[in-house]
């Protein structure tokens, strides 16, 4: 049972952390006392950030397909104009408000993927979110998510506490399970809270020794884990952080866990998967066009992930941004000029690795005959097909198997989003 | 050495009727005091292990499992300062109706600028449902009907439904107050029956979608196609959701011997049972057109053609009792009440109890108090407690006086048990390997110290209850070990904090160091 192995993993980490024995941690923790140096070229290890748009965002109106008459013959009130699309390859083009992302796309390093979605049809964001995040459409009861059976594994005593996480109060589902992975809302926060820095480092001395004689397991191993956080965030100090290069990342809470993950990732402290969150894309009603409540979204998205490509700099070539959302929406406005909930989206993949300056996958066409129940874009790549090839060729992920079971990606099957 | 193992065994054996009738030999009266405080309730309140020592640890078992002849004056007092219990299943869905109505205006109105956020018509509900969340906590910290409250929380989370899917926002209420609390004690087969009916199962596991294929409804709303909403289209056939976790995780469990075909089966014997639309009430309703009247099997069992709701009642009460439930689910109550990893002794126990008594709830439970498993030296402390658990262990350690604000149940929230809002029909895990991870115990290091410095919001503390302060460093230590820790500090957590303490300056000062390390600490983790 996993638990009585990561009781056993998990301790034997403690004592390498604590002998010393892990070159690659002391070359991390040397590194994380703010000397700058040929980390990138040394350390070069593959990050993946996961950014979820929940309320189904849609991919028409994000990845147009301006060169097809049936979008506007559809969308009368709420199609892009032509003249305001920022042209990629003569049919599709990216909104206006993404324009921030446009020089990525010129170097080749942002992709979008279209008619990407998931095989169940459900049309509730909570079950059709719950699928994304398990991996596992059409099965409900699956109680972990992909990325953190992705993290599960024979070596999980090498991973440092900061391999897997998720920028907000709660774990979401994609990180749930039993790999170690934290929830941080703050990284300025974490720790112990006590007002004056005297008495937070006697306490945390304090709790550090009291569970370093629990002589139970996971309660010993995981509090050293925490403990051992806490000293790495110290020495990285993240109160002093400036982006590089002038990056302003967005206000709010988005831009917020987008700067954070860059300091991690500049941190050193072997960051591997960072996940974050925005929602605002259930555009029912008055989704608006070129302006309009989506398009303050997707400005908000697209100054994100530039300010966050910015800052990151050279560090870009280690890391795989992808933006993911449970449904698309329909092809035809509805009476609300809005659009309803449909089925395939459009996906967005942003990094040095990422095979970029094109729109990857098999597009179906709006054709209503092409259309799922007449209605939706069609989904032609599973969403499984893209994470598993992500893990495969950027993170290097052996078998998926147990990543997704029931569901074998297949090489065959991948729009080849990252470079080989 | 052949003479001492058998010696061994002959005590042994003697040791266990006496288990099985009284509390066990083994344990000193304020160990199996303190071990049925931390299992049955949320811990012991000050001095309450001495109480239930002397007054009989079986008796007051006993008691626990008659919640209804427990007076409980000071819980009913602060129930009423809830709103949302004065609220019915009516009410709750207008509210529902109208916050639903309030923000599609609001977005056919806002043309462009933000999107908009939930305005005033939402809050209402939102406010309640934190409001609920922490009317939870409440209950759990100051009801004397602990063991109660212990199995509300335990048939909440095994009949799981998720708070914010849709119309589970205002069918949540009504659920756990007439579905499963009532209930929480009484047959197994009328809590499964009464969850199968509730609205708010129907929803969460899609149930009111299912429909016979063909089947179309007398009429229907429009507006509600037009929408697009959650229901956006007509339900077309079966859906399997309900029917499948009603098997694997309601009932018979993975390893129940039911394959797809039963699935399949079971989710034809449910079509029509569906929910009354919001603003007729969003009980319960059968809708005989959706129905699908064919023969079906299910489990080799015949359920013959032409038959209405009955046979999903009937079929209910097939899978109440059959016996890969009786074991799955004492299993299940064994894996509460005992240990992660339930011994097979007591889950034989529970079975044999809920064979006896055909499925009393009461009395698999007086099965599992007195198998010898539960009182076993290995199985003191052998659990470590969920965030909820541990938050409540701590509200009544040092007899805190919890408020009607929504902050308790953020906090629960903060360190990863949001009430009511867990997803999966999985309900929360049991295990330790799931709650114990390096972020979560942080969390609990900062609630321990703040809730002992009285910093915690939405709670009044004051230590003066649970410790008295005092100079002596040692007296302190040994008063919260016995008040606080049940007298489970080890060595090593009594030389730490006496060391701390030597930095402290005030009695007053030592006191919140004290608890606060107590707490936070790794002893009292477990139960």
């Amino acid at each position: 049972m996993s638990i009585t192995r990561r009781v056993f993993v998990k301790s034997g980490g403690l004592t390498l952390f604590s002998v010393g024995l892990d070159p690659l941690f002391l070359a991390r923790a040397a590194l994380s006392l703010g000397r700058s140096g040929p980390s990138s070229a040394v350390l070069g290890r593959p990050i993946l950030v996961c950014l979820f748009q929940r309320g189904a965002v849609d991919g028409l109106n994000m990845i147009v397909p301006h060169g097809d008459p049936i979008y506007y013959r559809e969308r009368p009130r709420i199609a892009v104009p032509a003249r305001d699309v920022i042209d990629l390859d003569g049919y599709f083009g990216l909104h206006p408000s993404l324009a921030a992302l446009k020089p990525w796309w010129d170097n080749h390093s942002l992709a979008a993927i279209h008619a990407i979605g998931s095989p169940d049809a459900t049309h509730s964001h909570f079950d059709a979110q719950d699928y994304m995040e398990t991996g596992t459409p059409g099965l409900k009861s699956t109680s972990d998510g992909w990325l953190n059976r992705y993290c599960r594994h024979d070596r999980e005593h090498e991973d440092t506490p900061f391999r897997a996480v998720a920028f907000g109060p709660q774990l979401p589902r994609i990180l749930a399970g039993s790999a170690p992975s934290l929830a941080i809302d703050d990284l300025q926060a974490f720790g112990l809270r006590v007002p004056r820095d005297v008495a937070r480092d006697r306490l945390t001395e304090a709790f550090e020794a009291l569970y370093e004689g629990a002589a139970t397991g996971l309660l010993a191993s995981s509090s050293g884990e925490a403990f051992e956080a806490v000293r790495m965030l110290r020495a990285a100090n993240p109160a002093q952080y400036r982006p590089a290069d002038g990056a302003e990342y967005p206000r709010g809470r988005f831009g917020q866990s987008l700067m954070q993950i860059a300091q991690l990732i500049k941190a050193n402290v072997g960051l591997e998967i960072a996940f974050a969150d925005l929602g605002g894309w259930d555009t029912h009603v008055n989704q608006g066009a070129s302006e309009g409540q989506l398009a303050v979204r997707l400005r908000e998205l697209a100054q994100g992930l530039a300010a966050f490509a910015g800052d990151l700099g050279d560090r870009m070539s280690d890391v795989v941004v992808l933006t993911m959302s449970e449904f698309g929406r329909t092809v035809r406005e509805n009476g609300n000029r809005g659009t309803d909930h449909g089925h395939a989206t459009a996906m967005l993949a942003l990094g040095g690795p990422v095979n970029g300056g094109r729109v990857l996958g098999r597009w179906p066409g709006l054709d209503p005959a092409r259309r799922f129940e007449g209605r939706d874009v069609a989904v032609t790549t599973d969403f499984r097909d893209l994470f598993g090839e992500i893990l495969a060729r950027h993170l290097g992920a052996g078998d998926l198997g147990p990543v997704f079971p029931g569901f074998a990606p297949d090489p065959g099957r991948f729009v080849g989003a990252i470079r080989t | 050495m052949l003479r001492r193992a058998f010696s061994t065994f002959v005590i042994l054996v003697a040791l266990v009727p006496c288990a099985a009738a009284q509390a066990p030999a083994a344990l000193t009266p304020r160990d199996s005091a303190l071990h049925a405080l931390n299992r049955l309730a949320y811990g012991p309140r000050p001095g309450e292990v001495e109480q239930v020592a002397a007054g009989g640890v079986m008796r007051w078992i006993e008691r626990q499992l008659d919640p209804q002849r427990i007076s409980d004056r000071r819980l009913e007092g602060r129930e009423r300062a809830f709103a949302i219990l004065e609220y019915d299943a009516d009410e709750l869905a207008t509210m529902f109706v109208e916050a639903r109505r309030a923000r599609m205006e609001r977005q056919r109105d806002s043309t462009a600028a933000r999107a908009p956020a939930d305005g005033a018509a939402a809050r209402p509900l939102r406010r309640l449902a934190a409001e609920f969340q922490q009317l939870a906590v409440v209950r759990a910290t100051l009801s004397e009907r602990q063991l109660l409250e212990v199995m509300a929380d335990f048939w909440t989370n095994h009949f799981n439904v998720f708070l914010a899917k849709g119309a589970d926002r205002f069918l949540m209420p009504p659920y756990i107050e007439q579905t499963i609390r009532p209930r929480a004690l009484g047959r197994f087969e009328d809590l499964l029956i009464a969850t199968a009916q509730s609205p708010a199962m129907l929803f969460y596991l899609d149930n009111w979608q299912s429909v016979a294929p063909g089947s179309t409804p007398p009429r229907f709303p429009l507006s509600a196609a037009r929408r697009g909403d959650q229901g956006v289209r007509l339900p077309r056939g079966i859906n399997e959701n309900y029917a499948r976790e009603l098997l694997e995780l309601h009932t018979l469990g993975v390893d129940g011997g039911y394959t797809q075909q039963d699935v399949i089966a079971v989710a034809r014997i449910f079509t029509g049972w569906g929910i009354e639309r919001p603003r007729d009430g969003a009980g319960f309703a059968f809708h005989d057109w959706a129905h699908d009247t064919g023969e079906k099997q299910v489990l080799g069992v015949r359920f013959p053609a032409g038959a209405g709701m009955e046979e999903g009642v009937r079929l209910l009460t097939l899978l109440a009792n059959h016996h890969a439930t009786m074991h799955h689910v004492s299993g299940k109550l064994c894996a509460r009440f005992v240990r992660d990893d339930p011994p097979d002794g007591c889950v034989d126990d529970a079975v044999a109890a809920w064979h006896r008594s055909n499925g009393d709830i009461r009395e698999v439970l007086r099965a599992i108090f007195r198998s010898p498993d539960f009182w076993a030296p290995q199985t003191l402390r052998a659990k470590v407690k969920t965030p909820l658990e541990f938050v409540v262990s701590a509200l009544r350690a040092v007899g805190a006086e919890p408020d009607t604000t929504p902050r308790l149940a953020q906090v629960v929230s903060r360190l990863g048990q949001p009430l009511y809002l867990q997803p999966a029909p999985t309900g929360y895990p049991e295990t330790q390997a799931d709650w114990v991870n390096s972020g979560a115990l942080l969390g609990r290091m900062n609630t321990a110290v703040a809730l002992a410095a009285g910093r915690l919001p939405g709670v009044v503390v004051s230590l003066d209850q649970a410790v008295p302060a005092t100079a002596d460093h040692a007296q302190l230590v040994a008063a919260v070990n016995a008040r606080v820790l049940g007298s489970a500090m080890s060595e090593r957590t009594r030389a730490v904090i006496s060391d701390q303490l030597s930095v402290v300056s005030g009695p007053a000062e030592a006191r919140v160091l004290a608890v606060g390390l107590a707490i936070g600490g790794p002893e009292f983790q477990r139960q």
